[in-house]
């Protein structure tokens, strides 16, 4: 599970306050418990590309030294790609992977409000769109077995994360009351 | 809607909804079986002679007194009250299954009008068939107990038949009344097509209006009891208007009495609530509150019952007064002579009216009995399913029968004794002047001697009313009481296994 | 061409408000999913909409009439000759026949019994039930009864169809027969309609969807509020 979006989840645990690489690593698996547990060398790998273009920087030794005791904060640019990658919905296409997870995670994580509201709006849209679309296909009457057979597939799998997407929200807004009453 | 389909629908039913029709039917054969005789008796035509002159064909003093006729016809009219009672009863055996069905005839597009021209029919033939069997067993009986004995007396009227006219009243009237009423009972039903899955709970409960009925029953018996205390024409008192009145009154005042009912259990509900902690209090507040005409159902017959006996206890009370005043005045007189068998053969026709409505009762608490097993079932399973031990499933149906019905047994008694008083009132006795012969009888007789030795004893006229007749009103309410126990104990022996759970299976 | 209109609808429960004005314009041959979590009014919507409830407020307009200002008895007759209702369960009447059902919005409407029976069974046999024609309700299974349940809705032709989750106690496939079923009617014969469920698979078979929660219209889908700021975790 932990793929292809390492780098922007590693960008979005750094969002809410530089981390040593150790509490980074840390922080994902907290965040991300189902997830396979991230390797610390996977964790300095990734540090390493992002530092490499310029999205992260290190934000100061400790006297100990040594990498995992260096910490690292998003630059300007490392904001501005975890802006881009929120705003982009993840395509529909038959289905979705984790990659939806880590994104309404991070979404979720992150301190902006309207940005996660309107990607939210934005990813039901397109679900339900790609839905009405697979549907469209199975009550066509020419569609073949193999059509319908990918179709259901595909249908059962946006209609779980359509359902997921439902359920989290309405645990967050339960879990806000709570904390907050 | 074309007749054919009309009549499918209306056949369309379970078991449950043929006993209830068989039920209907009987109680208003019953019902015109009463009514039938009292017009026969009222019909005895008066013989030649006095105001007092007997109908020398009958044996039985009921018959032949003129005064006690009259007692006799209407003791009969009254007996059709709680009879009544019972079919109104019988009329709602499987009553939510049956309102579900025509609640579901409403969603598929039945208007109002359709669904309670259906439920009316159902009623009006199911009566029609009781009052026409009635009927047919009424004249049979009529060629079968004309049997003049040795003395070429009847024991029963068998040689006077009403006019055709009132016969016919009767025989259609009953089942148009009935058809009407179930076209009122309805009215909750027919207006929503959802039947009862969301209904919003009608804080307030049911209006106090059983009162008023109370009261116009009583004031109708207070008016016709002046009718006949005052009246003085010839051919005695206006027996229409009085019929009418006392019907009429006996009718509204049960109404109110079995509608009262429920305003008593709404108000049982809501207090119990307030006041209960245990669970199985709480159960039973909340199910007294959702349905209070439940008891007014389950024992209207028996609410009727009670009414006419306690009207019947105050009216021996009312006797035994006159009879005290009679024997007093006698003694005065210094004759001592027994109680007049007017009022024996008085008592007896009372007693004989009390049993009968004792037996009205029994059947309607049986009728109680059955519906209870029959319609609660579902309602009970689903509790026991949702984890409510069976005991205090027991214990919540005990608090919900008995705790409203000690309040509407007092009501009932109270109203039968309120009823009676208005009727019969105070007893009067005129007062009297006797010849006393203080010597011999030769003495007297002789009309020189006379003055001397006989004096004038007057009494004077005596009004007093009779006293309430608390014991028998305390062993009535008890019995009645011990009679809902039962009942409850009844039904509760057959809750075990009318709680299976293959009572949730819907059809 | 909008045929079915409502316009700030208004309905409550004793004190519990179900809907709190909501409008909505279902056009002719056209399928609207009403969805939303339980509770948020749905089935009341198409309840008023179909005249079945009146609403406290608001107005409901079928073809330019008002219906809500119709008496009960003529809301009945709109109930078996226009609009057809299909229910999740508890509408097919338990003393009757599956036949007997279906043909029983004719009868109510004066249609003699053969007819009636003819047209009952014709649509038994397009749903694929003609065999159980003859039993009644108890001795049938859950599809078989839904789909009975479906031929009485439509064998009076009717042009708005109101569906409140017509596939919850039905499997997968047996739905699906109920949704495409339903899908060509409104191709073919030109029939709205207003199909209530909580599930997105069902909702996709319509054109377009509308979510309530709490009694309004979502018009974010996903019921939304304040407390969505992040990062307090």
């Amino acid at each position: 599970m932990a793929g292809v979006s390492t780098p922007h989840v590693l960008l979005g645990l750094l969002a809410t306050g530089s981390k040593h690489g150790y509490e980074l690593k840390r922080a994902h698996d907290e965040r991300l418990p189902r997830a396979r547990p991230l390797a610390f060398g996977q964790v300095y790998a990734t540090l390493g590309r992002l530092h490499r273009d310029g999205l992260v920087a290190t934000a100061g030794h400790d006297r100990d030294g040594g990498p995992e005791r260096t910490a690292f904060a998003l630059t300007g640019d490392g904001r501005a790609a975890l802006d881009r990658w929120l705003s982009t919905i993840e395509p529909p296409m038959p289905y979705v992977t984790s990659t939806l997870f880590a994104k309404v995670v991070v979404a979720l994580l992150v301190a902006d409000v309207d940005r996660a509201r309107s990607y939210l709006i934005e990813q039901r849209r397109a679900h339900t769109a790609r839905l009405r679309e697979l549907t469209a296909v199975k009550t066509d009457p020419s569609a073949s077995l193999d059509d319908l057979l990918a179709a259901d597939f595909a249908v059962a799998h946006l209609d779980a994360d359509l359902r997921w997407l439902h359920t989290t929200l309405d645990r967050v807004a339960d879990w806000h009351r709570e904390v907050h009453s | 809607m074309r007749p054919a389909a009309l009549l499918r629908l209306a056949l369309a039913g379970t078991r449950t909804d043929s006993v209830r029709v068989l039920l209907t039917a009987l109680s208003a054969a019953l019902a015109t079986l009463a009514a039938l005789a009292a017009l026969t008796v009222l019909a005895i035509p008066k013989p030649a002679g006095d105001a007092w002159a007997q109908s020398e064909q009958y044996r039985n003093a009921l018959l032949r007194e003129p005064g006690l006729r009259g007692g006799t016809a209407f003791a009969l009219l009254l007996l059709c009250v709680p009879v009544l009672a019972l079919a109104g009863q019988c009329a709602r055996l499987g009553a939510p299954a049956r309102d579900r069905r025509l609640a579901a005839l409403r969603l598929a597009g039945a208007t109002p009008g359709q669904v309670t021209r259906l439920a009316m029919l159902e009623t009006g033939v199911a009566s029609l068939l009781g009052t026409l069997a009635a009927l047919a067993g009424y004249l049979g009986g009529r060629e079968l107990f004309d049997r003049p004995d040795a003395r070429g007396q009847l024991a029963l009227p068998t040689d006077v038949l009403p006019s055709p006219w009132s016969m016919a009243a009767v025989v259609l009237g009953l089942p148009l009344v009935a058809a009407l009423a179930t076209a009122v009972m309805l009215r909750r039903v027919t207006t929503s097509p959802l039947g009862v899955t969301r209904k919003a709970n009608r804080e307030r409960g049911p209006r106090p209006w059983a009162g008023v009925l109370i009261g116009i029953g009583v004031l109708a018996f207070a008016v016709g009891g002046s009718i006949i205390r005052y009246d003085r024409s010839p051919d005695g008192p206006p027996v229409g208007t009085l019929l009418a009145l006392l019907a009429g009154g006996g009718l509204t005042a049960m109404i109110g009495v079995v509608t009262g009912t429920g305003w008593i259990s709404h108000t049982t509900g809501r207090l119990l609530r307030r006041h209960a902690r245990r669970p199985a209090a709480l159960l039973a507040a909340g199910r007294l509150t959702a349905d209070p005409w439940a008891g007014s159902r389950t024992f209207a017959a028996l609410l009727a019952a009670l009414i006419f006996g306690a009207g019947a206890a105050a009216l021996r009370a009312n006797f035994a007064l006159q009879d005290q005043l009679t024997r007093e005045q006698n003694r005065l007189v210094g004759v001592d002579e027994g109680s007049d068998p007017f009022y024996l053969a008085t008592m007896d026709l009372v007693d004989l009216a009390v049993a009968v409505a004792v037996a009205i009762a029994a059947t309607g608490l049986l009728v109680a009995v059955v519906e209870g097993i029959v319609a609660r079932r579902r309602a009970y399973a689903a509790l026991v399913a949702t984890g409510v031990p069976r005991g205090t499933l027991a214990r919540s149906i005990a608090w919900q029968s008995l705790l409203p019905a000690i309040p509407s047994i007092l009501l009932a008694l109270a109203v039968g004794t309120f009823l009676s008083r208005g009727l019969f009132g105070e007893v009067n006795q005129s007062g009297t002047a006797h010849e006393v012969c203080d010597a011999s009888a030769a003495l007297c007789g002789d009309p020189a001697t006379r003055p001397q030795y006989t004096r004038i004893v007057t009494s004077p006229g005596v009004s007093r009313a009779p006293e309430v007749p608390w014991e028998q009103l305390a062993l009535l309410g008890a019995g009645a009481l011990a009679a809902v126990l039962v009942t409850v104990g009844v039904g509760l022996l057959f809750l075990r296994a009318s709680t299976a759970v293959e009572e949730l299976r819907t059809a | 061409m909008t045929q079915l209109q409502a316009r700030g609808v208004v309905k409550a429960y004793g004190r519990t408000p179900a809907l709190r004005g909501v409008t909505l314009d279902v056009a002719e041959g056209e399928i609207v999913a009403v969805t939303g979590p339980s509770g948020c009014g749905k089935s009341t919507l198409l309840h008023c909409m179909a005249g079945i409830l009146r609403p406290d407020a608001g107005e409901v307009t079928w073809r330019d009439q008002r219906i809500d200002l119709l008496s009960e008895g003529a809301r009945s007759r709109l109930r078996r000759t226009e609009f057809g209702v299909l229910f999740q369960f508890g509408q097919l009447v338990a003393e009757l026949t599956a036949a007997e059902n279906v043909a029983l919005p004719l009868l109510l409407a004066g249609t003699g019994r053969r007819e009636a029976r003819t047209a009952a069974l014709n649509w038994l046999e397009w749903l694929g039930v003609a065999d159980v024609a003859d039993t009644r309700p108890g001795e049938m299974s859950g599809g078989q009864q839904q789909r009975c349940a479906t031929a009485r809705a439509l064998v009076t032709e009717p042009r708005v169809l109101f569906a409140d989750e017509p596939t919850g106690a039905l499997d997968t496939l047996t739905g699906e027969q109920v949704l495409t079923t339903l899908v060509r009617l409104a191709r073919e014969q030109r029939t709205s309609i207003v199909l209530v469920t909580h599930e997105p698979r069902i909702a996709a078979y319509a054109d377009r969807e509308v979510v309530l929660r709490d009694g309004k219209i979502d018009q974010t889908g996903l019921g939304l509020d304040v407390s969505l700021a992040g990062g307090q975790r």
